[in-house]
């Protein structure tokens, strides 16, 4: 009966079912009762078999840098965790024979390298895609609903914050106003919202203050050349700092 | 019972113990080596108990670090390197998951539904190697039960979730789980 308990005790411990409270008082068994000890890690071994089908997944690029960082840090602490045998008093030591300590300052030095390199690759890369100019599209609920950003290479995108799709029948087209004399002009067509390059080719370059906005129109765009249906969203540009 | 203290077969330890050794006398070299050997089951397993990246990314920090910290601590005689190091992560997920991200987790469990958790659930019986023990013990268990067991360890529900998502009484889950592990356990042995 007992063993039966500690069978079921162990394998709630290893499935993660105890509180905190149980959690510690099995840890502590663990530590000195070798037969409860057992238990325990025959139900790890075995349920092992259930971590192995989870998907593997690649973590991020960064995570072991930050891993080597954070021991970097922590290393002294570690160290006096751990008693060499007959190892002299760390005091009396020389520092430059302290290959742990080096160890330390080289994989920090490599930490701290590779966090420069890749800010570095970061900084070159966005100098080429912050865009100059950004509106931003407000509903007319006020909701940010899609972003223009204008480059300064001329090019110009559409990119949605919300889902919307037109209806059975209609479009949603995107203009553009520059000059209240030439009159909205359209710069794109779609049917739901999604990430567009904006047609601006022939247009003059985006400027402050210039007006988007998407507007509902019958299939295949507006019949008129200019916006015949209600205003989905729009927005003046900004230039960004 | 001598034979539980026996090494279980069919599992190499791929020089893991040897690693964590270099780890204990401060050589982050080996601490390079397990990351890279265990790093991305770990996250996939941290990712199925969490469901979002970030928290699992951190998760698999804290557990590499803890790895580091306690290294000295790893006892051969009396368990495998693997097992160790994913008890430490295993403990550092529940401890999130059960922790101050819950409210915030609970909402993503939500839409699943209990349906969409038992197929999750047979889904990793089934990817089960087809010759391993659990899959045969598991698979001798009602489905209900069996269930309730592999929902616990792959997705960290606790008694009162379960009970929620089966609509049944905290206890009768209670009952359920320490049914299904004498059974386990007695298929095992």
């Amino acid at each position: 009966m007992i063993r039966q308990e500690d069978d079921a005790l162990a394998g709630e411990l290893v499935i993660g079912l105890l509180d905190e409270a149980e959690r510690a008082r099995c840890e502590a068994r663990i530590a000195r009762d070798p037969d409860f000890a057992a238990r325990v890690e025959h139900w790890r071994h075995r349920f092992a078999e259930l971590d192995a089908t989870a998907r593997p997944e690649h973590p991020a690029q960064d995570l072991w840098a930050r891993i080597a960082a954070t021991v970097a840090q922590e290393r002294p602490a570690a160290e006096a965790t751990v008693v060499p045998f007959a190892a002299p008093p760390a005091a009396r030591r020389p520092l430059w024979d302290n290959l742990p300590l080096w160890r330390g300052v080289g994989l920090g030095a490599m930490a701290a390298a590779l966090v420069l390199a890749v800010g570095l690759g970061l900084m070159v890369r966005t100098a080429g895609r912050t865009p100059v100019l950004v509106a931003v599209l407000l509903s007319d609920q006020n909701r940010p609903a899609a972003v223009v950003n204008a480059f300064a290479d001329g090019r110009t995108e559409l990119v949605p914050l919300e889902a919307l799709s037109a209806p059975e029948g209609k479009s949603l087209q995107v203009w553009t106003l520059w000059d209240r004399s030439r009159g909205p002009v359209s710069v794109g067509l779609l049917n739901a919202l999604r990430s567009l390059d904006l047609n601006v080719e022939h247009l003059p370059r985006t400027a402050t203050d210039q007006l988007f906005e998407v507007t509902l129109e019958p299939a295949g765009g507006s019949p008129t050349g200019r916006p015949t249906g209600p205003i989905l969203m729009k927005g003046n540009a900004s230039r960004t700092l | 019972m001598p034979a539980m203290t026996k090494p279980l077969p069919g599992r190499r330890d791929d020089g893991l113990a040897q690693a964590l050794a270099g780890c204990a006398a401060g050589d982050a070299a080996c601490l390079r080596r397990l990351y890279d050997g265990l790093a991305p089951q770990m996250t996939g397993v941290a990712i199925r108990l969490l469901r979002r990246r970030e928290l699992a990314e951190d998760v698999v920090h804290d557990t590499f670090v803890r790895i580091w910290e306690k290294a000295a601590l790893f006892d051969p005689e009396r368990g495998e390197a693997r097992t160790w190091m994913f008890a430490i992560l295993r403990n550092r997920a529940l401890d999130v998951l059960r922790g101050e991200g819950r409210t915030d987790l609970v909402d993503d469990f939500e839409p699943m539904g209990m349906t969409d958790e038992s197929v999750d659930a047979e889904a990793a019986v089934t990817a089960l190697s087809e010759a391993g023990a659990l899959r045969r013990c598991l698979g001798r268990l009602q489905p209900v039960q069996r269930s309730v067991v592999v929902l616990a360890y792959t997705r960290g529900l606790s008694h009162g979730e379960l009970a929620g998502r089966l609509g049944v009484p905290l206890g009768t889950v209670k009952s359920w789980m320490r049914r299904s592990l004498l059974a386990l356990r007695e298929c095992m042995a």
